[in-house]
């Protein structure tokens, strides 16, 4: 079993995490079944930094029960101050199909930040991949990476901006594609995919990685967040270039601050993976780096 | 004097408001949400003596009202608990009751006389109900064993002892008595109710560990009936625990006889709770014009 599963370290552990009462300021829909929401939240606005999460419940109700993890989309301001935060998501069951009706003003109780979010991009070239509503944590990277903006108290300083910045972005279908307008940025390489070909590539987003992998200027880092499949084959591919990668993983979770113990994935606790052990995505990540993971 | 004070036997808290074994990690993950130092005090999760890897995923599922979990008791030890962890919750200025599991009387005997070698533990509390645990035996379910296992920690260490039941029996009261008989400073009413989710679509159970404990809102009328029934008979604190999540839940509990509480799934979705119902908890008491807890405790007419 080795190494322990509560190691007093915990990277994804925020000590200046709070618990806040928050509003709904906007809701936009981004794509079919796919939405935007902007909250007022000062204290995790200031702090929060990209592929860190924040945990979202509905106050007054025990049903549904829980809060429920959503990544960092962006930070919004008013008057020069970070103010709050949008994030997108996408419509699968309980909570999210009630968040769709949610109004400005309507309460909400926040968590956060939490997790241990992105490493700071230090390479020429990064690229994300990103499969449908795993998109939501790439327009802060991108920003952050192109130097556009700082995220963090006290902000995160980037060595220096990435000189080539690619994403990868698949979808079902174009009418799932969600916030391509908030990716036309100067400096960002914009690669879609779509399963039924409607746009972009007809195929897997994994596609475009290998080919971008395959290319005279090959990315040096690669950041991906999707569903399993998908950064099963991009762990897989990274690893065949040996190009270094981290994949934030969407494990379900109760609690999203490491009390429940019930958010586990496998992480190898030597090379081959013939020894792993259960870890606590949301202290211990929700990032990892790739060839740590047993998916 | 504080008014909050509550002695269960050999067990002293600063108040009733305790926060349940597995709902709270090892403590140092919610200090972000809580001042330990108000709390009556702090139950770690589950140790067991050998490192326990827990059950696959999906371990938790949402259910109306309430959480289901199949964790397995997934822990290091009790070895890399003491030395991670033991020292750390000794500092934070609360009562740290220690929770363990074992799967034979030797096992809880010899894990009461490691743990008693540390000063400044509050207590043991006895997880002999923990329906997630395969291999082991049942203590919690027979009043023979419970008696037993209760007896031997007690004889294996000078620390308080509770209790743990499960509600997965005919009769609590039962156990509760073997348990009082035995020498329990205290018993804690109720560990989780045992259930199960299904995706039928599938043809599959929705948890890794196929069966899960009920716990949440959902069971608080079950784990309240149960904390009166052993309260009108049998003579034993009783520590309250099951679906508590706001200041009038644990007043249910303390009139309906319940000397302590504590909290455990709200913790999950309400960060700081705890520390807000001693706050609230101090108020009611001098609402109801009482100088002390104890006059509330057990108040309940039929
Ligand atoms: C770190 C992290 C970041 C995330 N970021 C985002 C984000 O930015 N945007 C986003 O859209 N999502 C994100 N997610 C996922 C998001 O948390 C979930 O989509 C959300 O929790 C769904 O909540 P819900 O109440 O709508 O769905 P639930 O009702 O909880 O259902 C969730 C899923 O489980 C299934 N399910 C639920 N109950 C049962 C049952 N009894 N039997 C069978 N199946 C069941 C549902 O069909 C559904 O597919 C993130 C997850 C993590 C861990
Ligand atoms: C995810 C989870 C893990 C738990 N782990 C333990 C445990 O390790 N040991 C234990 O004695 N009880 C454990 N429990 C039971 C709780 O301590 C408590 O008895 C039960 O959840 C009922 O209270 P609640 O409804 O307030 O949560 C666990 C409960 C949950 C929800
Ligand atoms: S979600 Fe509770 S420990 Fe990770």
């Amino acid at each position: 079993m080795g190494e322990p599963v509560c190691s007093p370290t915990l990277p994804g552990a925020v000590a200046s995490a709070v618990q806040h009462q928050a509003h709904v300021v906007a809701q936009t829909q981004m794509a079919r079944d796919t939405y935007c929401l902007r909250l007022h939240c000062p204290p995790i606005a200031e702090q929060i930094h990209p592929g860190q999460f924040f945990m979202v419940r509905l106050p007054g109700t025990d049903n549904p029960l829980l809060g429920r993890p959503f990544a960092l989309y962006d930070v919004y301001e008013e008057d020069g101050q970070k103010a709050g935060i949008d994030f997108g998501y996408v419509t699968v069951g309980k909570l999210t199909s009630a968040m769709a009706e949610w109004k400005p003003g309507q309460a909400v109780e926040l968590w956060g930040p939490l997790g241990n979010g992105f490493p700071l991009p230090d390479v020429e070239h990064l690229a994300l991949v990103a499969g449908g509503i795993g998109q939501t944590p790439f327009l802060a990277v991108a920003r952050e990476a192109l130097g556009q903006k700082q995220y963090g108290n006290p902000p995160r300083q980037l060595p220096k901006p990435a000189k080539q910045l690619t994403m990868c972005y698949g979808a079902r279908s174009a009418e799932y594609l969600a916030g391509l307008d908030d990716f036309q940025m100067d400096g960002l390489d914009l690669k879609i995919s779509t399963d039924d070909g409607s746009q972009g590539h007809h195929g897997f987003v994994t596609e475009l990685l290998a080919e971008s992998l395959e290319s005279n200027s090959a990315p040096e880092a690669v950041y991906c967040c999707g569903p399993e499949p998908m950064m099963k084959a991009a762990q897989q591919l990274c690893a065949e270039k040996r190009v270094p990668c981290w994949l934030s993983l969407e494990t379900p979770m109760a609690c999203g601050f490491g009390i429940c113990f019930s958010c586990v994935t496998r992480v190898k606790l030597d090379e081959s993976g013939d020894n792993w052990d259960y870890r606590r995505t949301c202290v211990e990540g929700p990032v990892f780096p790739a060839d740590q993971l047993l998916l | 004097m504080n008014r909050l004070a509550v002695q269960l036997n050999r067990l002293q808290l600063a108040n009733p408001i305790l926060v349940a074994s597995g709902t709270f990690g090892y403590a140092r993950e919610a200090q972000a949400y809580i001042d330990f130092a108000t709390l009556g005090g702090i139950i770690p999760k589950t140790i067991t003596p050998q490192p326990r890897i827990g059950n696959p995923p999906p371990r938790t599922i949402e259910t109306s009202s309430g959480l289901l979990n199949s964790i397995g008791l997934d822990n290091d030890g009790l070895e890399q608990f003491i030395e991670k962890h033991l020292d750390y919750l000794l500092s934070l200025n609360t009562s740290i009751i220690a929770n363990i599991a074992g799967r034979n009387v030797d096992d809880f005997k010899q894990m009461a006389a490691r743990l008693n070698e540390f000063d400044g533990l509050a207590a043991l509390e006895l997880n002999i109900s923990c329906p997630n645990v395969s291999g082991g035996v049942d203590f919690g379910t027979n009043p023979k064993l419970a008696a037993e296992v209760v007896g031997s920690v007690r004889d294996a260490c000078s620390l308080p002892v509770i209790a743990k039941l499960t509600p997965n029996v005919t009769s609590v009261v039962e156990i509760a008595a073997a348990a009082a008989e035995a020498g329990a400073d205290a018993v804690s009413l109720v560990n989780t109710f045992q259930g199960m989710a299904v995706d039928w679509r599938r043809r599959k159970p929705i948890l890794g560990g196929v069966l899960g404990g009920l716990s949440g809102p959902a069971i608080k009328p079950l784990a309240l009936r149960i904390v009166w029934q052993v309260a009108q008979a049998v003579d034993i604190p009783i520590i309250g625990v099951g679906g508590i999540a706001c200041i009038d839940d644990v007043m249910q509990f303390i009139v309906a006889g319940a000397t302590a509480v504590q909290i455990g799934t709200a913790n999950f979705y309400n960060p700081g709770i705890a520390n807000q119902l001693v706050g609230e908890l101090s108020e009611i008491v001098e609402e109801q014009g009482c100088t002390h807890i104890s006059e509330l405790t057990g108040s309940l007419q039929t």
